[in-house]
């Protein structure tokens, strides 16, 4: 965000980008098809389906170029310009090619005072590249990301969309890249709110007995 | 009877009724406000309509109205400003607008501050400036300066949206009436709102070109600059120009326009409120049909093919028309033409024992949809067929000229060559007399007699449209000579009723020499030694109104700016 408000420029879309699908890439199997009416029919109006049939989409062909958009707006039976409105407002929807991972890393408030840019620079170094950008091998594409809600137990990122890597050191950074390279995913980790620590005898987690919550909160280097 | 206090105002309403912001535009009561249209759903997202509103207070237990120890109602409002746009309208309703609520003016002013923070101060270049509501708006309740020290964003500027519209994307404050128009009116699905917060405005998805029908129309309900004409970019200034209610005339719908014009010349058409024909839009068809008013006008009138004056025109037609039998002459009167010039016409034959005037049809199938287009390309094809004029076939009328039958053809304002009524070659030993609009039409080289006709901005008259809706046309632009008529409908037309053609910015070059149908056609007749006195199209059409039950009721000051619906008139016409 920072670059935006020195170099606050919206570049546009190309109109007529070639397309990156060919038309006999552009089909649903019968088993999505299947589930899209199913999530057709949850809504009052078929339109409330679009998100889902988007993020489906992205799964199926790992990013939305203009084509893709279209076929799911086809198939929910809504206008393309609708689905291209709801598919350019959400950012976590991937309208340009991504890594086979995405890194997400928090640096809104909580995490910025915890060291998220510290966290963030690291990977980029680590990487050799720059936010933003996708490494050669194409595995990963590191992001600067706004709060995604987890401030108790920043600094944190998050993996594709998906699973939240959270209490942040070198060490863990370290430890998640080794766990993507290696085609796994990292593990699950619950979370309870901070205010029910003392109840639960300082263990955060659920799902397992003990656990050693990084307390105190870790400190931007900036800051310190 | 249900009641509701604005500012300490009491208004009575029943039934159903608007938005409280409509409510509030219905009584003259302005409300700033940029995202609402009457024709289109409130989203609410420009928050600049924001007013308090409350309820009486009622007793929990009783359910009685509770009272102060003056007497007076205990007003309950909301704890935040309403969006007055999608606010229903409720019996007991108080309402405070900026009139008398300093929350709502401050809201006003700051919300106005935010829509500004990236607005371009480009107003001196901007077509929109003058008429603006942005620019109004920020005048009238707006902050006096800007307190933003930042860049502002840049966004993609001069984008060509489709063939007819161009959008200035930092200039939008995204109140998506024109997508809305997309997907609730016009149904294209052409426009969407892309990208998020800061960084948002219109556009087209990608492979998807803004070309429909009725696109320009979101360049009218665009409350800033962001969406402009491709045709009227930098042209002229709003307040050069005049504007003059009127009709628009490339099909038999009739929708109600503005004819905008500045040194005499046509520069831009926009639509007129008129919820009986065309409610609040215009086809881009009838938006771009101006440049037939300003270029390819003919110099005057000829006779034999040389330049002459119109009395020497009106006497050379009605030395031809009463040499010969009434039976040979052929009358054609328009659907181009005014009711007025094509009864005058009628007079006419009638007086010369000619049959009744005839009319070509201009029928492109295909041409029309259900909404603002007819197949019809003709404004007044109703009113031909309402004066009893039949259509003239092309089968019977070309035989008919090469059999010599005919030895007189009398045109009123339309083409029977290019339109294949006949060939050049049918004409051949046919005197032909002819009204015509344009230099190309392609009759003129072998008219006997030419008379350069005002066309419908530079006429008064009354048009009949496909559904029988009689309205009049008003002069938009000054033509050479002097004509009373003209001259005080010029003035009547401007807002204060007191202009003179002079406020047109008058310019001598681009005064046309013609004259409208209630002149030329009892100018003929005059020449030949008939009695037409009749040559006021008020007192014409108050004669019709009286005199033909097709017209019943159809005099100037029932048809008015909105015109009147004639009666049906059935199959025996």
């Amino acid at each position: 965000m920072t670059n935006f408000i020195k170099d606050p420029v919206v570049m546009m879309a190309e109109r007529n980008p070639d397309p990156v699908f060919s038309n006999d890439e552009l089909v649903f199997s019968d088993q999505e098809k299947r589930l899209i009416e199913r999530w057709k029919s949850q809504y009052p109006t078929v339109d409330g389906a679009i998100m889902r049939v988007l993020w489906l989409a992205q799964e199926k062909f790992g990013f939305l170029p203009p084509e893709v958009i279209r076929l799911t707006a086809d198939e929910v039976g809504i206008p393309y310009a609708n689905a291209y409105g709801v598919a350019t407002f959400y950012t976590q929807y991937y309208k340009k090619k991504r890594g086979k991972h995405v890194l997400d890393v928090c640096t809104c408030f909580s995490c910025q005072v915890c060291g998220g840019y510290d966290i963030l620079h690291y990977l980029e170094s680590k990487l050799g590249i720059h936010v933003g950008e996708t490494t050669d091998d194409g595995l990963f594409t590191l992001q600067e990301v706004e709060c995604l809600g987890a401030c108790g137990s920043a600094p944190m990122l998050q993996v594709t969309n998906g699973r939240y890597v959270m209490d942040l050191t070198h060490e863990r950074v370290d430890a998640l890249i080794d766990t993507l390279r290696k085609g796994k995913t990292p593990e699950f980790t619950s979370v309870t709110l901070p205010q029910d620590e003392d109840e639960l005898g300082g263990n955060r987690r659920s799902d397992v007995k003990e656990f050693q919550a990084s307390s105190p909160r870790p400190v931007s280097e900036t800051v310190r | 009877m249900a009641k509701i206090t604005i500012d300490k105002t009491i208004f009575e309403f029943e039934g159903d009724q608007p938005s409280l912001l409509q409510f509030c535009l219905d009584r003259e009561i302005e409300l700033p406000h940029f995202c609402y249209h009457p024709a289109m759903s409130a989203p609410a997202n420009c928050r600049q309509c924001l007013v308090e509103i409350g309820n009486p207070e009622r007793d929990r237990e009783t359910g009685q109205i509770m009272v102060d120890e003056e007497g007076n109602e205990v007003i309950r409002f909301f704890p935040k400003l309403m969006t007055s746009c999608s606010e229903n309208i409720s019996d007991g309703l108080v309402v405070r607008t900026q009139r008398s609520s300093d929350l709502v003016r401050r809201a006003q002013k700051d919300n106005l501050e935010f829509l500004l923070i990236n607005h371009p101060l480009d107003c001196p270049i901007c077509d929109q400036a003058g008429h603006c509501p942005l620019q109004n708006q920020a005048y009238k309740y707006g902050p006096e300066g800007s307190r933003f020290e930042f860049r502002k964003v840049s966004k993609p500027k001069h984008i060509r949206l489709g063939p007819r519209v161009v959008l200035d994307a930092e200039r939008c404050i995204n109140c998506t009436r024109c997508t809305r128009f997309t997907s609730e009116i016009s149904k294209s699905h052409q426009l969407t709102i892309v990208e998020r917060s800061v960084k948002n405005y219109p556009m087209t998805p990608p492979g998807i070109e803004f070309d429909e029908p009725y696109s320009m129309n979101v360049i009218d309900i665009c409350p800033v600059g962001a969406l402009t004409s491709e045709d009227f970019r930098f042209k002229a200034r709003v307040w050069e120009m005049s504007s003059t209610p009127s009709i628009t005339t490339t099909n038999a719908k009739g929708s109600n326009c503005y004819y905008w014009v500045k040194d005499n010349r046509v520069l831009k058409i926009t639509p007129r409120t008129n919820m009986n024909v065309n409610e609040f839009w215009l086809a881009d068809d009838d938006r771009l049909d101006y440049e037939r008013f300003n270029d390819d006008r003919p110099p005057g009138p000829t006779v034999d093919g040389e330049a002459s004056s119109w009395e020497d025109g009106y006497a050379r037609a009605a030395h031809i028309l009463g040499n010969v039998d009434g039976n040979r002459i052929a009358f054609l009167g328009s659907a181009h033409a005014s009711v007025e010039d094509n009864y005058l016409l009628a007079r006419l034959a009638e007086k010369l024992g000619t049959a009744a005037p005839m009319y070509i049809e201009h029928v492109e199938v295909g041409s029309g949809d259900d909404w603002l287009r007819t197949d019809d390309r003709a404004p007044n094809a109703s009113g031909c067929a309402r004066l009893g004029f039949t259509v003239a076939d092309a089968d019977l009328f070309g035989p008919r000229l090469k059999g010599g039958e005919i030895d007189v053809l009398y045109v009123l304002e339309d083409d029977p060559v290019s339109t294949g009524l006949c060939t050049s070659d049918d004409l051949h030993g046919v005197s032909v007399i002819l009204h015509h609009y344009n230099e190309s039409n392609q009759t003129l080289p072998l008219a006997t007699v030419s008379l350069p006709a005002a066309t419908v901005v530079e006429t008064v008259g009354t048009f009949v449209n496909i559904d029988g809706h009689a309205q009049r046309v008003r002069p938009a632009k000054a033509i050479r000579g002097v004509n009373r008529t003209l001259a005080m409908e010029i003035g009547r037309s401007r807002a204060d009723q007191h202009g003179t053609p002079f406020d047109r910015w008058y310019n001598e070059e681009n005064l046309i020499n013609c004259q409208p149908g209630w002149v030329s056609v009892p100018g003929v007749a005059n020449a030949l030694g008939l009695d037409m006195p009749t040559t006021n199209p008020k007192a014409i059409m108050a004669e019709l109104a009286s005199t033909n039950s097709a017209f019943e009721g159809a005099t100037y000051s029932a048809m008015g700016e909105y015109g009147i619906r004639l009666s049906e008139i059935g199959e025996t016409v």
